[in-house]
This record gives C-alpha cells, structure tokens and sequence, in this order.
C-alpha cells in the first residue's frame, strides 16, 4: 500500500483488490476535533459517499466502482481512474473541459444529488472521459439555494485557484449546466448564485 | 521612512508609527483606545464614532510621544479607509485628512483587511503562506496569486467573531466576547452535538448560532464548549480542503479571534497532519490596531506617491479581493 494524497478528509492509499489495482480511502481520526463529533462525521460521509458514488452512475456520471466498504474503519476501496484531476492540466485543456464539468453537475442537480465539493480536483479526465470524485460532502435535495451553493463553490475554486482563465472557464461550465438543466432553471439558478454572493461580507452589492 | 498609520474602523481608535527600512519594520509605538458597548449589547456606530472623535487627539499625541518624534517627522499618514463601519471610518480619514494637509504629508487609503495580513507577515515571517482571517468583520481564508489575495473559502453568513460576540451577548457578556466565551468552555468538556455546516472551502454559521442559544438552559459551560469546538472544527476543517488544495507550506492567522488558544491548538494540529508552519500574529497586534495600517501604507509608498485629498474615499464595503498589490 502506497499513500498517493494526504488528502484534508482522508488518506489516500494505492491498493490491490482481486488483483485489481484499486483505491484506498480512509477517513482518519482527526485529534484536534472532539472525538464524538469526529466519529459521527466521518462514519457520516463514508456512508454518504459510497451510496452517492454509486447511485449517480445510475443516470450517467462517471464515477470509480465501489469495492468494498468498512464503515468500523470509516474506510473504502474503490477503482482506480489513472487520469489527472482537471485542476493539473493545462489552462487550455481546462478551459475546454470546463463545458463538461458544467454538464456533469447540470445532471447531478437534475436528477437531485449536490455534490457539496465541487472543486477541479474532484474532476479527474481519463481516457477522453471526466469522471466525478469525492462524494463525501454530497446530499439529496432538489431545493435551488443548495443547487446556488454548489455552484458558487465551484466558481470560488476558478476564481482563486485559476484566476487567469476564469472568464472562459466559467463562461464554458455555464453553457455546458444550461444544456442539461435548460433556460429557465439555469437562469433562476444563476441569479440565486448572484444573490448568495451578494450576501457574502463586504461584497459590493449592485 | 516614518509612517503614522491610523485605524478607526470598528470598536478601536489607534495611531501607531512605524519606522521602515528596506524590508524591516520596527513599531515605535501603538496607542489604542477601545470602546466598550454595555454589557449584552453590541457595538453601536453613533456612539463609537462619539468615543473615536474624543479620544482621537490623546491616542494620536501620546503615540507621537512615546515613538519619540514629533509630526514634522512623519514622511506619510495612512488610515483605514475600509471596510468597516461609516461613522467610525470617517473619523480616521478626518484626522488623517487634517494631518496630511495642514502639514504636507502625502496619505494612503489602506484595506483595514490586507493590514491585518500584511503586518501578521512582517511579525511572523511568514513568507508565502495561506492565510486564515478570522475577525469580528472577517473570516476568510485566502493565498496570493496574481497580484491579488484570493478567497479560497468563507463564511456565507456571518463570521467567527460575530458568532462568538453575538452569542456571548445572548448570555450577558460585554463584546467582545472571545475570551468570556473561552474561559468558560475550559470548565466544560460535554459535547452536545450542534449544526455542522461545511459547504466545500465554506462555512456557515447562523444554523449554529441559533442552536447554541437554544441549549444555552441548561448549562452555559457546555454551551460555549459544544459552540467553540464545532465551530473551530469547521474552520479547522476548511483550512485543512485549502492547504491540501493549494499545497501551500505555511498558515498565517491573524485577526482578533487568533487569539483564542483552542483554535491555535487546532490549527497547529491541522499544520502538523500536513507539514505545514505555523503562524500566529502576536496577541497584542492581533486585533484592530494602527500598526497594520501603518505597515501597509508604508508598502504602498514604495511603488506610488500617495493620493490627492479628493480621492481619500472611505468604503464600508471594500473586500479585500478587489484590491491589486503591486508592492
């Protein structure tokens, strides 16, 4: 087993599983959090995360295929996707995937899942293919302030983290949202993100 | 160079002066006079503004005489032009206003936020580091990219300090109530579980805030307790999503809650799980003080001269992402 991410919930291991090569994720204790907090977040998002991994494919989104789950260890083993996250591609390739990001969360939203971490490290691009990680944050609901939520996350992430780019890549992941969800629930959404923004601290209010 | 630097934009009226050398700074002196709302209530603008207008020549004479220099030293004024509350903010640009013209000194509007990034770099050392924000006006975690602080996450309602203050408030504390509220919570070590809401690199905390006064009845100690280490994880845990995203090797806190030693003792744990350095901006100049306005305007001067008296604005809302550093 080899540790591949250190990531802020949990750690990443590579793995075998059947002679597969596979995906270990485990979410640790976390010592500085009080511990009855900590062991009902984690065993939380371990259970929300493997049913969301799955119940999404059922409409389409790429996700890794769950293995097994240990819930008593808050861990789980999934396949490998050997691509790179969208975040480490280059800003040209970015740009262009942005359209299917936006169609892939248009789905989640449509069909009632928010995925609570949209962030260009939870995109992984193999083989011409985005596939969607990190369920852990995720919920079932339809309500439009969540579905705001989400993608003001997202816009946040290529606000800060890919600044040079972020007109074209926010242009591009609203028109792919737009295809799936269509005009009048894109443009509701879209002035809901405006108003969440607007309610932020400090923020110019026009 | 001598700066005066002049902040004023919320409970605190301070004038400090910094000396400047190449990239040193050595604080001369920090005076602060702070206004205290009644116990329970918060603060009210009219009445700060009142204490800032009265206090304002005492603090700026006394900070003149402890740094030892007189006003024919001073080579720039800066104040705090935002974001903050009016009647507050227009007491430091008054006072710097007069400094500026009445002796020719050249004045700098400076972001009340990047002050206190700015001088809890110059006190830490912190060379490229993410940095936590965590105030009564701010809680925002941001890195530098591109000539300008970026947010990586924040709170979609109120922030840390509010949260603290106005639930301290609700039990009869006087604001700001950081330290009743921790001092307290040290003598509990029941957790009642209360709303976690962690959206991404986001937080919330109106959710909490209700359900913290709501158990308040039947013991406040475990009240404080169960508030502070929910809402401390939350943060916790939001630092933790934006180092692991940006790979940053250094968390700076600064801000008037970098005080609380719960939080530190958090964070410093996050650091560790990630080998990550850790800063803390003293505990004197953690809060609102002159110094960090000061440093700042004294950064500004070394790429531009200083604003004409028509353009020394004040904001209320000025977020610290829209201003471009080029120093």
């Amino acid at each position: 087993m080899n540790i591949i991410k250190k990531g802020a919930e949990a750690d990443i291991y590579t793995t075998k599983w059947q002679n597969k090569r596979a995906i270990l994720k485990i979410r640790k204790t976390k010592h500085y959090r009080n511990q009855n907090l900590d062991s009902n977040l984690r065993k939380l998002r371990t259970i929300k995360e493997s049913q969301t991994i799955s119940e999404v494919k059922s409409f389409g989104i790429p996700t890794p295929l769950v293995y097994f789950v240990n819930l008593e260890k808050t861990m789980i083993i999934m396949q490998q996707i050997p691509g790179k996250p969208i975040h480490d591609l280059s800003n040209p390739k970015i740009i262009s995937l942005s359209k299917q990001m936006g169609k892939l969360v248009g789905l989640m939203h449509k069909n009632g899942i928010i995925h609570g971490d949209l962030t260009t490290s939870n995109f992984i691009y193999f083989q011409k293919k985005v596939y969607v990680i990190d369920f852990g944050l995720s919920h079932k609901t339809t309500k439009p302030e969540d579905q705001a939520v989400d993608l003001r996350l997202i816009k946040e992430i290529l606000n800060s983290a890919h600044a040079t780019i972020m007109k074209e890549t926010w242009k591009n992941f609203l028109a792919g949202y737009k295809s799936i969800v269509g005009n009048s629930k894109y443009l509701q959404i879209k002035n809901l993100v405006s108003e969440i923004e607007g309610r932020g601290r400090y923020a110019t209010v026009v | 160079m001598i700066g005066l630097g002049i902040e004023s934009t919320a409970h605190t009226f301070s004038c400090a002066v910094i000396k400047k050398n190449g990239k040193n700074g050595k604080i001369l002196s920090d005076i602060r006079k702070i206004y205290r709302p009644p116990e329970g209530e918060g603060i009210h603008p009219r009445e700060a503004s009142r204490h800032h207008i009265e206090n304002s020549s005492i603090v700026l004479s006394e900070c003149l005489q402890e740094a030892k220099v007189t006003i024919k030293d001073i080579d720039i004024v800066s104040y705090a032009a935002g974001p903050g509350l009016g009647p507050c903010l227009r007491v430091g640009a008054v006072v710097a206003r007069t400094l500026a013209s009445y002796y020719k000194i050249p004045i700098y509007p400076v972001n009340h936020a990047i002050g206190h990034i700015e001088l809890g770099k110059l006190l830490t050392g912190a060379k490229n580091p993410l940095v936590l924000l965590v105030s009564g006006g701010h809680t925002m975690i941001l890195a530098f990219l591109n000539k300008q602080w970026r947010v990586f996450g924040e709170t979609l309602d109120i922030t840390l300090g509010q949260l603290l203050d106005q639930f301290g408030r609700s039990i009869g504390f006087a604001s700001p109530c950081g330290v009743n509220i921790e001092n307290l919570a040290s003598t509990s070590s029941k957790y009642v579980p209360l709303p976690y809401s962690v959206k991404g690199n986001d937080v919330s905390f109106s959710g909490l805030l209700s359900a913290s006064k709501s158990i308040v009845l039947k013991s406040k100690a475990d009240a404080c307790y169960s508030l502070q280490e929910t809402a401390f994880a939350m943060i916790s845990e939001t630092v933790e999503r934006a180092l692991s995203f940006t790979e940053k090797k250094e968390l700076l806190i600064v801000g008037g809650v970098a005080a609380n030693k719960r939080l530190s003792e958090m964070l410093k744990d996050v650091c560790k799980r990630h080998g990550c350095k850790f800063f803390v901006t003293p505990l004197k100049f953690a809060g609102d003080c002159g110094s960090q306005i000061c440093w700042t305007g004294l950064l500004e001067n070394q790429i531009k001269k200083g604003v004409s008296l028509e353009d020394t604005f004040v904001t209320q809302s000025w977020r610290l992402d829209s201003v471009t550093v080029n120093y």
